[in-house]
C-alpha cells in the first residue's frame, strides 16, 4: 500500500484538542459504489439452486450454500435420539435469551453449541445496546434512524417491533442481573451511535457484551436447561410433512452423531466473519462460520441480502498479529477524529459505518493513508484529542481499549492508533417474521443469522438489541409448540433433493458444508474427529 | 508476513514448534499445522476459553494465562487446559424475596464461600489480576456491591475454581454479587418513565 510511512506519520503527529472539519463530502451512494467491498464485482455470483435461485450472493457464501452435506443416511445408523420440546442451536446472546424464555414458559429446552456456552460474538460486543429512553428521544426516532441507515432495504415491521421492545429489553436484562453504567442519581447513561439523532446507546463500560453474556450464561447454568457444548449441528431433520423436526449434532466430546427430535428448532448460530470474505481480517469469534445459513437453506428457508456485509471502520491495523481486532465505535462517539497520512480529517466520523469504512478505504487506495511497510495500512484514530478534551475518560469508560493498547505497546491516551475496516457483521440472513419464524414450519431463526432487521447497514447498538428482542419472541413462540404431538418420522431426506438439484445444475459435489471452523484450525485433518466424517469418504480413504 | 522475522522455538502440548515472534501460542500451533478447535474462542481475551499453563525459559514458575493473549517466546513450554465441569450451584434470582434476604440465601447457595483458607491460589491463577480472594471475603460479609465491582473484568475462565482447595467457585460468587446488585438496586428513573409511557400506548411507531 502506498502512503505515508508509519514512522514518519507518527513523528509528524501532534495531539490537538480541536481540528478543522473535513472538506466537502461526496454523496454516500457514490462513495459506497466506488469503495465499499460489497460493491466489488468479483465478490458476487448468482445462486444456481435452492429457494434463492437467481439471487445475487457473495461468492464465498454461495460456495457453502451450494455445497454437499457433511453426512449421509449411513452415518446416522445407531445414533442415539434425544427428545425435547425446543432445540436451540447456538449459545450466544440470542440463543440464551430464547432458551431462558422458552424454559420459563414450561418447555423442555436443549441448547446445543459448537464451542462452549457463551462463545459468541455477543461476548465481544463493546459499544452498547440501543433503547430510546431519554426524554428528547422516541421509538419513532429510533425507527427512523434504523431505516435511514439500512439504505431503505429492510423489513419495516421487524424494525418497528424491535425499537418498541427496546426499553423492556433493558428492563429484562437488569432483571437477569445485568449492570449498566449509571449516573449519580442511578439513571442509565446514554451515548450516541454514528448515524443516529439522539443519545440512545446504554452500556457497561466497553464491556457491554461481556457483561450481558456472563449474566445470561450464568442464568442458563443455574437453571434446568440442558446444555450440550462442543456440539455443532451439521444438519437439520425434516418431518414427513415438511416441518423442521430437530437436528443432527456432531458431538466433539463423544465423537459421534446424535439426533435431537424437537417440536421447534431455533437457529441462533451467528455470523460469517471467520469466512474472511474478500480476505479481510475480522473482529468475529472463532466459530462465526455461517453454519445456520447453510442448514436453513437446505431445508428450504428463504434468505435475503446475501451480498451485504458490515466492515467496521475501526479494526486495528497495527501491530500485525492483532489485525482485525475491534476498537469500539464508542471511541468515535466520544469525539475521536479520523486523520489521514497528512494529518487531516477526511470524513464526518459519526456517519453510519458503511460510509466511514468506505471513506477510510478511499484514503488508503488513493495514497493518503499511512503505510506499515508490510503491505497493509490504515488511518489514525485520534484518541489523544479526546483525552485532551476529557482527561480520564479512557480509564473510566474504555478499560478494554487501554488493555488492548498495552498489548500493542501503545498508550491510546497519548498516541493515535492505526485502524482499517474489519469484517464485522452479516447484514442479511434467514427471512423471519415478527416472532422469528422462518418460512419452514417449526424452524425459527434469530440474531445475526437472520436478515431484514438491519437492511444493508447496521447501527451500533442495534445488534445487542436485535438478539434479545427477537430471542425472547422466538423463545415464547417456540415454547407454544410444546403442546403439539411431535413428529412421527424424522429424516434427512431433504438432502436427496439438494443433491439432485446440485447435479442438475452441474455443480461440483466436492466441497462440504457447513464449514464449522476456519481452515487454519485444521479441523478437517484432525484424526481425533475422523469418526465424524462421512462414511463413504472414510471408506474411500482406506 | 515480514520475511526477516526470525523463528522462535517452543513446546506446545509436548510438540516442538517454530513460529514467528508476532504469533500467539494458538496461532503458533495452527502455523505449525496442528489442529486445534477446542479451547479456542473469541481470540480477544474476553471469553475465557483458551486456558493455558505456561513456563518461561528463565523461570521455574508455572503461570496460568489465556492462550490468545500469550505471544511465543524462546524456550517457552505451553500446555492447554481443557475447560472444567461448570458450576454445580443452582439458584434463581427470583427465589430471593427481597434484598434483606440476600446474605442468608447467598450462604445457602454458596455454602463453601465462608470456608476460604486465604491460600491466595485464586489470586495467583487469575489471568485478569482480579483480587479474587478479597471478593469472596466481601461477599461472605454481605458486601455484594463491593465484591461485584472487583469482578468487572472477569471472563469466567474458571481458573480460580480449579485452584480452590475448598471448591469455592469464586468467579460465580463474584457474578452472583454483581447480579443481585443489579436485580435489587438498579432502578433507573429514565427507563421506568419510558416504560410507563409505552404501557399507556403513547409512543406508537408509524411504519
Amino acid at each position: 500500500m502506498k502512503g505515508t510511512p508509519i514512522e514518519q506519520a507518527l513523528a509528524e503527529y501532534t495531539a490537538a484538542a480541536q481540528r478543522p472539519a473535513p472538506g466537502a463530502q461526496p454523496d454516500t451512494r457514490e462513495l459506497l459504489r466506488a469503495f465499499h467491498p460489497d460493491h466489488d464485482a468479483h465478490a458476487k455470483v448468482t445462486l444456481q439452486v435452492g429457494p434463492n435461485k437467481g439471487d445475487i450472493c457473495h461468492r464465498q457464501v454461495a460456495q457453502l450454500l451450494q455445497a454437499d452435506a457433511r453426512i449421509d443416511e449411513a452415518d446416522l445408523a445407531g445414533s442415539p435420539v434425544t427428545e425435547t420440546d425446543v432445540l436451540v442451536i447456538g449459545g450466544g446472546g440470542a440463543g440464551c435469551a430464547a432458551a431462558l424464555v422458552a424454559q420459563q414458559q414450561g418447555a423442555r429446552v436443549i441448547i446445543a453449541t459448537k464451542l462452549r456456552l457463551g462463545d459468541s460474538n455477543t461476548v465481544m460486543a463493546e459499544g452498547g445496546i440501543q433503547a430510546s429512553i431519554e426524554k428528547d428521544d422516541t421509538p419513532q426516532m429510533h425507527f427512523d434512524d434504523t431505516i435511514r441507515a439500512s439504505r431503505q432495504v429492510v423489513d419495516r415491521e421487524l424494525v418497528a417491533e424491535m425499537v418498541s421492545d427496546a426499553p423492556d429489553v433493558i428492563r429484562w436484562l437488569i432483571q437477569q442481573g445485568m449492570q449498566f453504567d449509571l449516573d449519580d442519581y442511578g439513571d442509565l447513561m446514554t451515548r450516541r451511535a454514528g448515524g443516529t439523532s439522539a443519545a440512545r446507546v446504554v452500556y457497561y463500560r466497553d464491556y457491554t457484551g461481556l457483561e450481558m453474556m456472563r449474566v445470561l450464561r450464568e442464568a442458563i447454568r443455574t437453571s434446568d436447561i440442558e446444555v450440550w457444548d462442543y456440539s455443532p449441528a451439521v444438519e437439520l431433520l425434516s418431518s414427513e410433512s415438511g416441518y423442521c423436526a430437530g437436528a443432527v449434532i456432531s458431538s466433539l466430546k463423544e465423537r459421534q452423531h446424535k439426533l435431537v427430535r424437537a417440536k421447534a428448532v431455533i437457529l441462533a448460530t451467528g455470523g460469517i466473519g471467520r469466512m474472511h470474505l474478500n480476505e479481510f481480517p475480522t473482529s468475529n469469534h472463532f466459530g462465526a462460520t455461517g453454519d445456520g445459513l447453510v442448514l436453513a437453506y437446505r431445508l428450504g428457508a428463504r434468505l435475503r441480502d446475501l451480498d451485504s456485509f458490515q466492515y467496521h471502520p475501526s479494526g486495528l491495523a497495527y501491530p500485525q498479529h492483532l489485525a482485525g481486532t475491534l476498537i469500539t465505535e464508542g471511541v468515535r462517539s466520544a469525539g475521536a477524529y479520523l486523520l489521514n497520512g497528512r494529518g487531516e480529517r477526511f470524513v464526518d466520523e459519526l456517519q453510519p459505518r458503511d460510509h466511514v469504512a468506505a471513506a477510510i478505504i478511499r484514503e488508503c487506495a488513493e495514497g493518503r493513508g499511512i503505510s506499515t511497510g508490510s503491505g497493509s495500512g490504515g488511518v489514525w484514530l485520534d484518541t489523544p484529542s479526546v483525552e485532551l478534551r476529557n482527561p480520564g475518560l479512557f480509564e473510566a469508560r474504555f478499560p478494554k481499549l487501554i488493555q488492548l493498547g498495552k498489548k500493542c505497546g501503545i498508550d491510546p491516551r497519548h498516541q493515535p492508533m492505526l485502524i482499517y475496516p474489519t469484517l464485522h457483521y452479516q447484514n442479511g440472513g434467514v427471512v423471519i417474521d415478527r416472532n422469528g419464524q422462518t418460512n419452514v414450519p417449526g424452524l425459527f431463526c434469530i440474531g445475526e443469522a437472520s436478515g431484514g432487521v438491519h437492511g444493508r447497514n447496521r447501527l451500533m447498538g442495534n445488534s445487542l438489541l436485535d438478539i434479545i428482542s427477537f430471542g425472547r419472541r422466538a423463545g415464547a413462540h417456540a415454547a407454544g409448540r410444546a403442546h403439539d404431538r411431535g413428529h412421527k418420522k424424522i429424516s434427512i431426506e431433504h438432502l436427496s433433493n439438494l443433491r439432485r438439484e446440485l447435479t442438475l445444475a452441474g455443480m461440483p459435489l466436492d466441497s462440504k458444508g457447513p464449514l464449522l471452523f476456519p481452515g487454519y484450525a485444521n479441523f478437517e485433518n484432525d484424526s481425533d474427529y475422523a469418526g465424524l466424517r462421512k462414511n463413504s469418504e472414510r471408506e474411500g480413504m482406506q | 508476513m515480514s520475511g526477516n522475522a526470525h523463528e522462535i522455538h517452543l513446546t506446545i502440548n509436548g510438540k516442538d514448534i517454530s513460529a514467528p515472534p508476532y504469533l500467539s501460542v494458538i496461532q503458533a500451533l495452527w502455523h505449525a499445522g496442528y489442529p486445534r478447535v477446542k479451547s479456542v474462542g473469541c481470540l480477544e481475551g474476553v471469553c475465557g476459553s483458551c486456558r493455558v499453563m505456561v513456563r518461561r525459559a528463565d523461570s521455574r514458575q508455572v503461570t496460568t494465562e489465556l492462550g490468545c493473549q500469550v505471544l511465543v517466546e524462546e524456550g517457552m513450554q505451553v500446555n492447554f487446559l481443557l475447560f472444567p465441569t461448570p458450576t454445580h450451584h443452582r439458584y434463581q434470582l427470583d427465589e430471593i424475596k427481597n434484598s434483606w434476604e440476600v446474605q442468608a440465601r447467598f450462604h445457602q447457595f454458596f455454602p463453601e464461600a465462608e470456608k476460604c483458607r486465604h491460600c491466595g491460589g485464586c489470586n495467583t491463577t487469575c489471568p485478569k489480576g482480579i483480587q479474587v480472594e478479597k471478593g469472596v471475603e466481601l461477599a461472605s460479609k454481605g458486601k455484594f456491591r463491593e465484591a461485584g465491582e472487583l469482578f468487572g473484568e472477569c471472563v469466567l475462565c474458571n481458573l480460580c475454581q480449579t485452584a480452590c482447595p475448598e471448591s469455592i467457585a469464586p468467579n460465580h460468587v463474584g457474578l452472583f454479587s454483581r447480579r443481585v446488585t443489579a436485580y435489587f438496586h438498579t432502578r433507573p428513573s429514565n427507563l421506568i418513565r419510558r416504560l410507563e409511557r409505552l404501557r399507556k400506548g403513547e409512543l406508537q411507531v408509524v411504519t
